[in-house]
C-alpha cells in the first residue's frame, strides 16, 4: 500500500469545517488509509481555484479531492455553492484534455463522518489505482 | 525572512512509535530555512508548553511550526496558549501527525514517515512564502438605530439605552406599539396590549438616551459594522445618522383571507384581527361563534405555523363563553398548537370551559355556508369520521403572519437576505439574532412569527448582541469573524493586475468585495471589516489580481509541488 508501488499520489484540499472533521475522527476511530494522500487545509471549499487543480495535475498528481461542506450548509454563507458549480465545470474541462473527470473528486456534505471520509478516500483510492499515473515528477525551475 | 522553529509533539509515545520523530528532526535541521527542531513528550504538558515558549522568546518570536495532533484536539488551545504569550496567529501553523498521519497508517511506518515529512515540508513551504495581511482597526459608533417600534423593538431600544447607547427610534406609523395596538386582550395573561407595553412605552419617553422618531422611515443606509451612515425621511425632512449597530424590529403583516372561506362575501365572516377589535370596543353579538384555524397557513404556499392564532383563538373562545351568556365557541383546526407549559395549561383551561375542538383535514377544509349572512358551518370531523354542521352567527378565521412587503426592498439596502416566506434571515441557526452583515441585528416578527412575550425576548437579546459589540469601542478586521481566534488574514487586491471584471463582487458572499472608480478604469476593493476570509474571490480572480497573504498562489503552489518530492 505504500504510494511508489502504484503512484497514486491523491492531493485533498479538506474544508476544515467539514472534510478535516471527517478526517479527524477516522483518525480517532484509527482506521487504517493508505499513506498516499496528503491534505491541504482550507478555510472554505471556495479557496480552491480550478487553477491549483489543473497545476497538481501538472506536477504528477493522480487524483485531487475536494472536501468541503454540503451545499446550503457552508459556513462562509453559501462560498461553496459557487465553488462546487466551478469545480464541476473543470470536470467537464478534464473530460474534454483528456485528464479525465474522474481524477477530480468533489466531496461536498458527504466526509463529515468517520466512515464517510473513510470510504470516499478508500473508494478514490481505488479508482484510482485502476488509472494510468500522471507521468513522472519533473521540478519546474523558477 | 524569520526562520521556522519546528516542534515535533511525541504525543507519549502515540506518535513516535509509528513515526521515526528522530529521522524527521535530523531532515528538518538540515533545511536552511529552519531554526532548529525540538522533539518534546508532549505539547500538553504546560512544561512542555513553556520549554517550547522560552526556546521561541531565545530566538525571538518568528514562524512556528508544530507537528502533533488534529486541530480538534488539544492543539488549538497550545497554538492559542503561543498567541497569548506573544506569537502571531498567522505565523503559528500545525500539522496533524496523530489522527492524520500515526493513527491511520500504524501498518506502514515508512509510509507515515514519508507522509509525516511531506506534510511538515508543505507547511513550511507555507510558512516560508506567506505574506501578511494588512488589519485595519475602525471606531465603533456608539450610536444605535432600532427600526421598527413594536414590542421587539421597544425593549431594544430599552435595553440599549439602559447600558448607555444613544438610541435611535424610528417608527414609521405615528404611534409605538406595533401589533400589539390591535389586541385587546394579550394571552396568556390577560393583560391589554397596551399595558403589556406600557412599562416600556413609559421608559422610551422617559429616557433621554432614547430619541423616537415617529411617522420616519429609512431611505438610506451606507456604510459597514460599526460605522452606518443612514438617512432617514420624517415629516421634519431628511436626517442622517451614525450608528454602530442596527436592530431590525420591522414586525409583520396579517394575510388579508379574501375569498377564503367567504370573506369580503359573508357577513360575519372576519379575521381574528376585527375581532380583537370589535372586543376592545365592547362585545361581538353572537349565540355561536366558529373559529377556523390555518386559514392560509401550512399549505403550499405558506407551509409554516404562525405561533400566535391558536393561542389567540382559545383566548377569544374562551371571552366569548365567560362574557356572552349560553354562547358556544367551537375551534376548527387542523392541529392545536400550544406548546411550552403555560400555553399547553391554557388549552386545557379552555377545554373545561367548554370550548369544542373539531378537527378537520387539510384536504377537507370546512364549508361556510349562507347567503349574505352565515348560517352554518358544515365540518368533516377528522376524528369521527363524520360531517358536521354547526349553526352559527360568527366565524372567525385565524390568518397567519406574513412578512411586510417592505421588508424585500429594507433587506436589500442593508444587504442581509430574506427567506422563501420574505422574513429576515438570520445567519446559522446558532447565531439567532445575528445576519449575514455584521452589525445588524433581527428580532420579533420580522424574523419569523412569534408571540409577544417572545418578541420581547429577542429584542432584549438583539440589544444584548448588539452592545457586546459596540462595547468593545475599537475592533479589528481580524476580529470580525464568527469563530474567534480563528481568521488570519483578508483578502487584498493588487489594484495594478485587476481589471474590473468584478467576478469577486459577483462571488463574495458578504458584499465585502466592490468595484471603485480609479482614474478612467474600475478595480475592485475588499472592504476589510466584512471579509470573512473564505477565500472565493480569490479563486474567481482571472489574473490572481486578488489573493489571500496568508495563503498566497505562491506558497500553495509550493505546497503542491512539495506534497509528493521525494524525501531522503
Amino acid at each position: 500500500m505504500s504510494a511508489d508501488s502504484n503512484n497514486v499520489k491523491i492531493l485533498v484540499f479538506a474544508c476544515r469545517w467539514c472534510g478535516l472533521f471527517g478526517a479527524d475522527a477516522a483518525g480517532r476511530q484509527r482506521i487504517e488509509l493508505p499513506v498516499s494522500f496528503r491534505v491541504i487545509p482550507v478555510e472554505c471549499a471556495g479557496y480552491v481555484e480550478p487553477d491549483l487543480v489543473i497545476r497538481a495535475f501538472a506536477s504528477g498528481v493522480t487524483g485531487v479531492a475536494v472536501l468541503g461542506c454540503h451545499v446550503g450548509g457552508c459556513r462562509f454563507n453559501d462560498a461553496n455553492h459557487p465553488a462546487l458549480k466551478r469545480l464541476e465545470l473543470l470536470k467537464t474541462l478534464l473530460d474534454t484534455t483528456g485528464i479525465g473527470g474522474n481524477r477530480l473528486l468533489l466531496g461536498f456534505g458527504t466526509t463529515h463522518e468517520w466512515h464517510q471520509y473513510v470510504e470516499t478516500i478508500l473508494g478514490f483510492y481505488r479508482e484510482l489505482e485502476g488509472l494510468p499515473s500522471m507521468g513522472a515528477w519533473v521540478p519546474v525551475k523558477q | 525572512m524569520p526562520k521556522v522553529t519546528v516542534f515535533l509533539c511525541d504525543c507519549f509515545g502515540e506518535i513516535g512509535k509509528v513515526i521515526d520523530l528522530e529521522s524527521i528532526r535530523k531532515r528538518f535541521n538540515a533545511d536552511p530555512a529552519v531554526d532548529g527542531v525540538t522533539i518534546t513528550e508532549s505539547l500538553c504538558l504546560a512544561s512542555d508548553v513553556e520549554r517550547a515558549l522560552s526556546a521561541i522568546h531565545d530566538r525571538g518570536i518568528g514562524k512556528v511550526l508544530i507537528g502533533a495532533c488534529s486541530p480538534y484536539g488539544r492543539m488549538e488551545f497550545v497554538r492559542l496558549g503561543l498567541v497569548k504569550k506573544g506569537a502571531e496567529l498567522r505565523h503559528v501553523r500545525t500539522v496533524d501527525l496523530r489522527e492524520g498521519c500515526a493513527w491511520i497508517h500504524r501498518k506502514d511506518p515508512e509510509g507515515a514517515f514519508r507522509k509525516a515529512a511531506s506534510q511538515l515540508d508543505m507547511e513550511l513551504a507555507l510558512l516560508q512564502n506567506m505574506q501578511d495581511s494588512k488589519d485595519i482597526t475602525v471606531r465603533l459608533q456608539q450610536e444605535t438605530l432600532v427600526i421598527g417600534a413594536g414590542p421587539a423593538g421597544l425593549s431594544a431600544a430599552c435595553g440599549l439605552a439602559r447600558l448607555g447607547f444613544r438610541v435611535h427610534l424610528v417608527e414609521r406609523g405615528s404611534a409605538p406599539g406595533g401589533l400589539l395596538n390591535i389586541i385587546s386582550q394579550a394571552y396568556p395573561g390577560g393583560e391589554s396590549g397596551s399595558e403589556k407595553i406600557g412599562l416600556r412605552l413609559e421608559e422610551v419617553s422617559r429616557n433621554h438616551h432614547i430619541s423616537f422618531y415617529g411617522k420616519t422611515r429609512v431611505v438610506s443606509v451606507k456604510g459597514q459594522a460599526g460605522d452606518f451612515k443612514v438617512t432617514l425621511a420624517g415629516p421634519e425632512g431628511k436626517t442622517g445618522l451614525r450608528v454602530g449597530a442596527i436592530v431590525l424590529a420591522t414586525g409583520a403583516r396579517i394575510l388579508f383571507p379574501q375569498g377564503l372561506h367567504g370573506y369580503g362575501k359573508l357577513k360575519n365572516v372576519i379575521t381574528q384581527m376585527e375581532m380583537e377589535r370589535q372586543f376592545s370596543t365592547g362585545k361581538p353579538a353572537c349565540r355561536t361563534a366558529v373559529f377556523i384555524q390555518c386559514v392560509g397557513a401550512r399549505n403550499i404556499d405558506r407551509p409554516y405555523c404562525s405561533t400566535i392564532c391558536c393561542p389567540l383563538s382559545l383566548k377569544n373562545a374562551m371571552r366569548i363563553i365567560d362574557e356572552i351568556p349560553g354562547a358556544k365557541a367551537y375551534v376548527l383546526h387542523r392541529d392545536i398548537m400550544t406548546p411550552g407549559s403555560i400555553l399547553e395549561a391554557y388549552y386545557r383551561k379552555a377545554l373545561e370551559k367548554g370550548v369544542q375542538f373539531i378537527r378537520f383535514d387539510a384536504a377537507r377544509p370546512p364549508g361556510v355556508l349562507g347567503e349574505g349572512q352565515v348560517g352554518e358551518v358544515q365540518v368533516f370531523d377528522a376524528i369521527s369520521g363524520v360531517t358536521r354542521t354547526i349553526e352559527t352567527d360568527l366565524v372567525v378565521l385565524s390568518t397567519p403572519l406574513i412578512a411586510d412587503p417592505e421588508s424585500a426592498a429594507l433587506a436589500r439596502m442593508l444587504e442581509i437576505p430574506v427567506d422563501k416566506y420574505g422574513f429576515f434571515a438570520e445567519v446559522y441557526p446558532n447565531h439567532p439574532v445575528e445576519t449575514l452583515n455584521d452589525g445588524i441585528f433581527i428580532c420579533g416578527t420580522a424574523r419569523w412569527p412569534v408571540s409577544s412575550d417572545q418578541a420581547i425576548a429577542q429584542g432584549e437579546a438583539a440589544a444584548m448582541k448588539a452592545a457586546s459589540f459596540l462595547g468593545k469601542k475599537m475592533v479589528s478586521a481580524l476580529a470580525m469573524s464568527r469563530m474567534p481566534d480563528q481568521k488570519v488574514g483578508h483578502a487584498s487586491v493588487n489594484s495594478d493586475a485587476c481589471t474590473g471584471c468584478g467576478n469577486c463582487m459577483a462571488v463574495c458572499p458578504y458584499g465585502a468585495c466592490r468595484l471603485q472608480r480609479m482614474g478612467n478604469r474600475s478595480v475592485s476593493r475588499v472592504i476589510k471589516i466584512r471579509c470573512k476570509a473564505c477565500g472565493n474571490c480569490v479563486s474567481v480572480c482571472p489574473n490572481g489580481a486578488m489573493q489571500m497573504p496568508e495563503l498566497n498562489d505562491r506558497a500553495v503552489c509550493q505546497m503542491i509541488r512539495r506534497a509528493f518530492r521525494e524525501v531522503r
